[in-house]
C-alpha cells in the first residue's frame, strides 16, 4: 500500500465516522507510516488491536486478537447506494490478500469486495440476508460482512489508519 | 496520426491483434483527440462477449478514455450476479432448446439475448459512471432515426417505448477505478421464445436472490421497420462518439478469441462452468408437491429441499404410506445429498438408488418418483 499521506504527528482533522483513536495511538499510527522505508523490527500491530484499518478498496478491519472483522466505509457505502443483496463467502473458506470474495449489489451496480488479508473466514453476518441495508445504515458496527482469521498480521502493517484514509479518499474527490 | 493508425489496424484483416496492446496502460495509446471510442465485437457467444467485457474493464486504461462495446449474441439467457435461474427461467425447456443459461458480474435481472437484441457496454472511469448519460446517447440515437419516437429513461434506468413497453433494462458494475454500465436494447429478438423460457423450472422456490421485475417488452422493428440493429447501432456509435468527444471515428472490430486479449478463453471457459452459472446461486429452498401414478393409481408426495451452492444440502420427502413404504423414499433423499440440483445428476443417483431398491412389487412406484425428482431440476 503506497503510503502518499503527508506525515504528520497529530491528524489535524480527526473524522468522527470512525472509532476514537487514542492520542498516543494516533501519534504511533504517524510514527509508524514514518518507517515504512525502514526495515519492520517491531511488531506494531497488537498495540492497536481496537483501530480499523483501511484498504484502498475502501473495506476496513478490526483485528481483535487472532481474528479480523471486515467491512465497507462510509465512503464506499454512501457511494454504492442502498445495499439490495449481500453475496458473501462461506465459512470456512479459505481468502487471499486483495482476493475478491464477494460483491455487493446495490441499486446502482454490483461492487466487488476484496479480502484485505489472508485468512479463513470464520463467521458470515447473516442478519444481512434479510436486512441487507445493515451496510447502509451501520458500516462499521451491525453492518459488518465477515470474521476472519489473520495468517499474516503483518499485511495489517499494509493498510491506512483512520487518518490515512481520510487523506487517501479527500484524493479521490 | 490517429486514423492512419486505425487504418493500419483495420488493414489487418479486421482482426485487430494491435488493439488491446493499444488500449492498455503503456501501450501506443491511439492517441485520441476525444476520449471516446466504439467497439463492435464479432462474436455471439455470450460468455465470449462477457469476457470481453471483463478484460476490457480489468485491462484498459479507462481514467482518461470511455468506450462503448457493441455486441450481440446467440440465443441465452443471461441472470444477474446474484438470481437464481431456477427461479428465473425455465432451464428443463432450454436445455431442450440448446439455449445456454449464463450469469454476469453485474447485478439486476434476468434478460433473454438473441441476435435481435443489442447489447452496449459503457466503460468509464469509476468518477464519470453515469447511466442516465448513457442512455441520453440510446434515446437520442433512436430519436434521430425514427423523430417523434416516445421513448424514455425510467429512474430505474430502463427505457420505454410509448411509456409502457420495456425496450431497454440495465445493470452495472463499478470496480476500484473503473465500471461498467450494461443494457439491452430489443430490435427484433424472438418474443415468443423470451416469453416461454422466461418462466421458472420449478414452483415452490424461496430465497432471498435478487428476484427479476417482469414487464410487457416491444422489438423496436414492430414499432418501426427501419429500426433494425444495423442501423441502430451505426446511429448509437454515431451518437456516442459525437456525445463522448471523438467524432468522425470508425467502429472498431473485435475478436475476442484474438490471442492479443490474453486469457478470455480461459474466463470464458469459467463463465461457462456450471460452478459459476448455477453454483454461485444464493442459498434456497423448494417446497412442492410431486404427482405420482403408476398407470391404475395416483398419489401426491410433498417435497422440501435445500440447495446451498447449487448442491442439495437437505431433501426431505413426504410420500403417504399406502402409495409407498417410508424406507426407500428417505434412502433416496438421503442419497441426494451433496448431488448438484441438476437432472444429469439425480439421474445418476436415481439409477443407482432403483438398482439397488427398484425391484419388486413397488418398483414402478420408486421409478415414478425418481422421474419426478429429477424433473423438478
Amino acid at each position: 500500500m503506497a503510503m502518499r499521506v503527508a506525515l504528520r504527528c497529530v491528524p489535524a482533522n480527526f473524522s468522527h465516522k470512525g472509532p476514537r483513536l487514542s492520542h498516543l495511538a494516533q501519534i504511533s499510527a504517524a510514527l509508524q507510516l514514518r518507517r515504512t522505508d525502514l526495515t519492520r523490527t517491531l511488531s506494531t500491530t497488537s498495540q492497536f488491536s481496537t483501530a480499523l484499518k483501511f484498504t484502498d478498496k475502501h473495506e476496513w478491519v478490526q483485528v481483535d486478537g487472532k481474528v479480523g472483522t471486515v467491512g465497507i466505509s462510509n465512503f464506499a457505502q454512501e457511494a454504492l447506494g442502498d445495499v439490495v443483496y449481500c453475496g458473501l463467502p462461506e465459512i470456512g473458506q479459505k481468502l487471499e490478500n486483495m482476493e475478491e470474495f464477494g460483491a455487493l449489489e446495490s441499486v446502482k451496480a454490483a461492487s466487488e469486495l476484496y479480502s484485505p488479508l489472508t485468512g479463513e473466514v470464520t463467521e458470515v453476518n447473516t442478519d444481512l440476508a434479510e436486512n441487507p441495508s445493515l451496510v447502509n445504515k451501520a458500516c462499521y458496527k451491525e453492518g459488518w460482512l465477515i470474521k476472519m482469521t489473520i495468517e499474516n498480521p503483518s499485511e495489517l502493517d499494509g493498510l491506512m489508519d483512520d487518518a490515512a484514509y481520510e487523506k487517501f479518499i479527500k484524493s479521490l474527490e | 496520426m490517429v486514423l492512419r493508425s486505425l487504418c493500419v489496424l483495420r488493414a489487418q484483416a479486421a482482426s485487430l491483434s494491435g488493439l488491446p496492446a493499444a488500449l492498455l496502460p503503456g501501450g501506443s495509446g491511439l492517441d485520441l483527440p476525444g476520449s471516446g471510442l466504439v467497439l463492435r465485437s464479432l462474436s455471439t457467444d455470450v460468455f465470449q462477449n462477457l469476457a470481453l467485457e471483463d478484460w476490457i474493464h480489468d485491462n484498459v486504461d479507462l481514467q482518461s478514455r470511455s468506450i462503448l462495446l457493441l455486441w450481440r449474441n446467440s440465443a441465452a439467457v443471461v441472470v444477474g450476479r446474484h438470481q437464481n435461474p431456477w427461479q428465473e427461467c425455465d432451464l428443463r425447456l432450454m436445455r431442450r432448446s440448446g439455449v445456454p443459461v449464463a450469469r454476469r458480474r453485474s447485478g439486476g435481472g434476468t434478460v433473454f439475448h438473441d441476435p435481435g437484441n443489442l447489447n452496449l457496454t459503457f466503460f468509464s472511469s469509476r468518477k464519470n459512471y453515469d447511466r442516465a448519460r448513457n442512455l441520453r446517447v440510446v434515446t437520442g440515437a433512436l430519436r434521430a432515426l425514427r423523430p417523434g419516437i416516445d421513448v424514455r429513461a425510467t429512474d430505474r434506468f430502463d427505457i420505454l417505448l410509448d411509456g409502457h413497453y420495456k425496450i431497454s433494462g440495465t445493470a452495472a458494475k463499478l470496480g476500484r477505478t473503473a465500471a461498467y454500465h450494461h443494457c439491452t436494447l430489443l430490435c427484433s429478438a424472438d418474443r415468443p421464445l423470451l416469453a416461454s423460457l422466461l418462466r421458472p423450472t420449478c414452483h415452490g422456490i424461496h430465497s432471498n436472490a435478487t428476484a427479476s421485475l417482469p414487464a410487457p417488452v416491444q422489438n423496436l422493428m414492430d414499432h418501426d421497420p427501419s429500426l433494425t440493429p444495423e442501423s441502430i447501432t451505426r446511429q448509437l456509435a454515431q451518437q456516442y462518439l459525437a456525445e463522448f468527444g471523438s467524432g468522425g471515428l470508425p467502429v472498431v472490430p473485435v475478436q475476442p478469441s484474438d490471442p492479443a486479449f490474453g486469457g478470455i478463453d480461459r474466463a470464458a471457459a469459467a463463465l461457462r462452468g456450471w460452478d459459476w452459472t448455477h453454483g454461485r446461486t444464493p442459498r434456497f429452498s423448494v417446497d412442492t408437491a410431486l404427482e405420482l401414478a403408476d398407470g391404475a393409481a395416483a398419489a401426491t408426495a410433498s417435497v422440501h429441499l435445500e440447495v446451498k451452492a447449487g448442491r442439495v444440502e437437505a431433501c426431505r420427502l413426504g410420500v403417504a404410506p399406502e402409495w409407498l413404504p417410508g424406507g426407500p423414499p428417505a434412502r433416496l433423499a438421503a442419497r441426494l445429498l451433496g448431488a448438484r440440483f441438476c437432472p444429469s445428476e439425480a439421474a445418476a443417483v436415481a439409477e443407482a438408488f432403483l438398482r439397488a431398491e427398484g425391484g419388486g412389487a413397488t418398483g414402478a412406484r420408486l421409478g415414478d418418483l425418481c422421474d419426478k425428482m429429477v424433473a423438478l431440476m
